[in-house]
């Protein structure tokens, strides 16, 4: 079972585990929002822990739940050949988890992705900006109230679309979804 | 090891006498072009990229620059961001599958089987023994490809020029045989959820069999080329160094890390698709330069023609595809025949399979390094999130470390170590 040292190690040592879940083969471990750095940095530190790689960091949506979002850590130990996924839950109002960077130079990239397309707020971050957008993009686009499909090509008869998002008008012709 | 350094230096002086160049151009405050390209007194920005040769594709570097040394280097990355994962969202599983051959355009069938692995963990899908070989061969197949892409296009970027022309006479091989088994030469779709596109013909056994016998001799042809080349050697050597510590901290996975002297492989670490039944070496470098790295990937194709070897000695018969008829579609003839299977048929093509709730990640090992689907399903016949861990892009992210402190031309000779693909990287 992936996944299970990591457990282990943090209900030894930490208060931090909210929650664990065991599904094909892998454990996803739910940490407590204001402990993720020391969890992250106990996991990296321990001998018998040793996660040391950060594979990725992400978010998932989940808008009729409340909290509104999990934050998806997943991090490796090439010591003891397991993977871990660690999930921290943020609500809508105050998507703000604590960074990593400074246990892993390697999130910082992963987390301006996840600020930019899902607008989790890394607190702390050097350099919390958009990295794949353009940085005048408006609203995040993985979030799933995000409209995104269905906005036609301009002709004449609806040049509005032509303009940038926020100058078109509000009620437009043509709009669909 | 420590974070990068604040890539903005001094927040608290706005550089006012930009916005005469922000009025010309009719950019608002805040906005990345202008912000990066500050001009301070001793150092020197150099724009590098999008159009650059040597960038591979739409990178983007800012320089700082005292004389020719890089005091700092911004990335600048997202000119080829086609929202791939949010496309996932709006589109059944076997839909997506030609998605994600257009992320790392240069060994797509390895994107393919990430995809198709995952969801199959998801499914509790088994698919046969000949299938799995199959797709061994076709990724380790694409490996090599990728490899002699970059073999070519980095000796380039280092003004080695008849490298380029082998490398490409090699690739054509391997893109005869992807469009022998699948109609298309890069973008074949070939591996799919449940198995493969089809079995594969006559004419692609005597085909790999010629990669098999040949390319020992052309690695060797490519290596004598480059390997003890002393212009290249010198050049290389001790050259964009990253210490193992710093390659783990930032993700860096593949010859990226190996170079280091980490070896990390998934197909040894976590095998998959019957990777566990065949011998094969790691190759890993000591110093951790643009030299190591090289070494590795070229060693890497050596022992992918070893794999190549014994996937085909010991081929499986029987199916490719999964007897699950939720899952992978039924045979032709057999829809003439029986009902179930002409509602079945119907009932993929149209509206494709559902998945179970739950949530998995499945890394493979890319060219590149470890490539990982992250897909959360709700029970529909679309992913509800799937995240892709591009390998390219947290090795992209050490490049500020690696080149800081080197010249100009030593960059160019950078990036074509770390190889990436930008595609890859953006998604």
């Amino acid at each position: 079972m992936e996944g299970r040292r990591a457990y282990d190690l943090l209900i030894g040592k930490t208060q931090a585990v909210l929650d664990f879940e065991e599904a094909l083969g892998e454990v996803t471990v739910y940490i407590a929002r204001d402990q993720l750095v020391e969890v992250a940095t106990l996991l990296r530190d321990d001998p018998d822990g040793l996660y040391v790689l950060p594979i990725h960091v992400t978010a998932v949506d989940w808008p009729d739940r409340e909290p509104r979002f999990d934050v998806v850590y997943q991090l490796r130990s090439l010591a003891h050949n397991d993977t871990v996924r660690l999930i921290v839950q943020v609500p809508e109002d105050d998507p703000t988890v604590p960074t990593l960077e400074g246990v892993f130079a390697g999130m910082d990239w992963h987390e301006r992705e996840t600020y930019d397309l899902l607008g989790i707020n890394f607190a702390g971050h050097h350099d919390l900006r958009r990295i794949l957008l353009p940085s005048d993009w408006i609203a995040h686009p993985l979030r799933k109230d995000y409209v995104s499909f269905g906005e036609p090509v301009a002709f004449t008869h609806n040049i509005e679309w032509a303009l940038p998002a926020q100058e078109r008008p509000d009620n437009m012709p043509g709009e669909s979804r | 090891m420590t974070a990068l350094p604040p890539l903005r230096r001094g927040p608290a002086t706005p550089p006012e006498d930009l916005s005469s160049g922000r009025r010309m151009l009719g950019v608002e405050e805040g906005n990345d072009a202008i912000d990066l390209v500050r001009i301070s007194d001793d150092l020197m920005e150099l724009n590098m990229g999008p159009q650059h040769p040597s960038t591979h594709g739409v990178l983007r570097l800012v320089l700082e620059l005292d004389g020719e040394i890089v005091k700092e280097c911004m990335p600048d990355i997202g000119f080829l961001h086609t929202g791939f994962e949010k496309d996932f969202e709006r589109h059944s599983y076997q839909q997506c599958i030609p998605y994600t051959d257009r992320m790392d355009y240069l060994a797509p069938l390895i994107n393919n089987l990430g995809f198709s692995l995952a969801v199959e963990r998801l499914l509790d899908v088994e698919v046969p023994p000949r299938g799995q070989y199959l797709r061994v061969i076709m990724a380790e197949l694409a490996r090599i490809g990728s490899h002699l892409l970059w073999y070519g296009t980095s000796a380039l970027d280092l003004g080695a020029t008849t490298p380029f022309v082998y490398a490409w006479r090699d690739r054509e091989k391997i893109l005869d045989i992807n469009e022998l088994v699948s109609g298309v030469r890069m973008h074949t779709s070939f591996i799919r959820v449940g198995g493969l596109m089809a079995d594969v013909p006559d004419e692609f056994y005597s085909m790999v069999e010629e990669v098999i016998t040949t390319f020992p001799r052309l690695i060797d042809e490519h290596e004598l080329l480059i390997t003890k080349n002393p212009i290249f050697r010198d050049r290389t050597r001790g050259l964009g160094v990253l210490t193992a510590e710093d390659a783990l901290s930032y993700g860096c996975t593949g010859a990226t890390l190996r170079g280091s002297g980490v070896p990390y492989d998934v197909r040894k670490a976590k095998p998959y698709s019957s990777y566990d039944h065949f011998e094969f070496d790691v190759p890993v470098g000591t110093h951790g330069d643009v030299y190591d790295r090289y070494l590795c990937r070229i060693q890497e194709m050596r022992e992918s023609v070893r794999i190549l070897k014994q996937a085909m000695d010991n081929l499986p018969t029987g199916p490719v595809n999964t007897a699950d008829r939720k899952v992978a579609m039924p045979p032709r003839n057999e829809i003439n025949t029986s009902m179930e299977s002409l509602i079945h048929h119907f009932k993929l093509v149209t509206e494709g399979f559902r998945v179970p709730k739950g949530s998995v990640y499945q890394a493979v090992e890319s060219a590149r390094g470890e490539l990982g689907f992250f897909i959360v399903s709700d029970g529909e016949n679309r992913p509800y999130r799937c995240k892709v861990r591009a390998p390219s892009f947290s090795n992209l992210s050490a490049l500020a470390h690696i080149v800081r402190g080197l010249l100009i031309p030593d960059v160019v000779a950078a990036i074509g170590s770390i190889d990436i693909v930008l595609g890859d990287v953006d998604r």
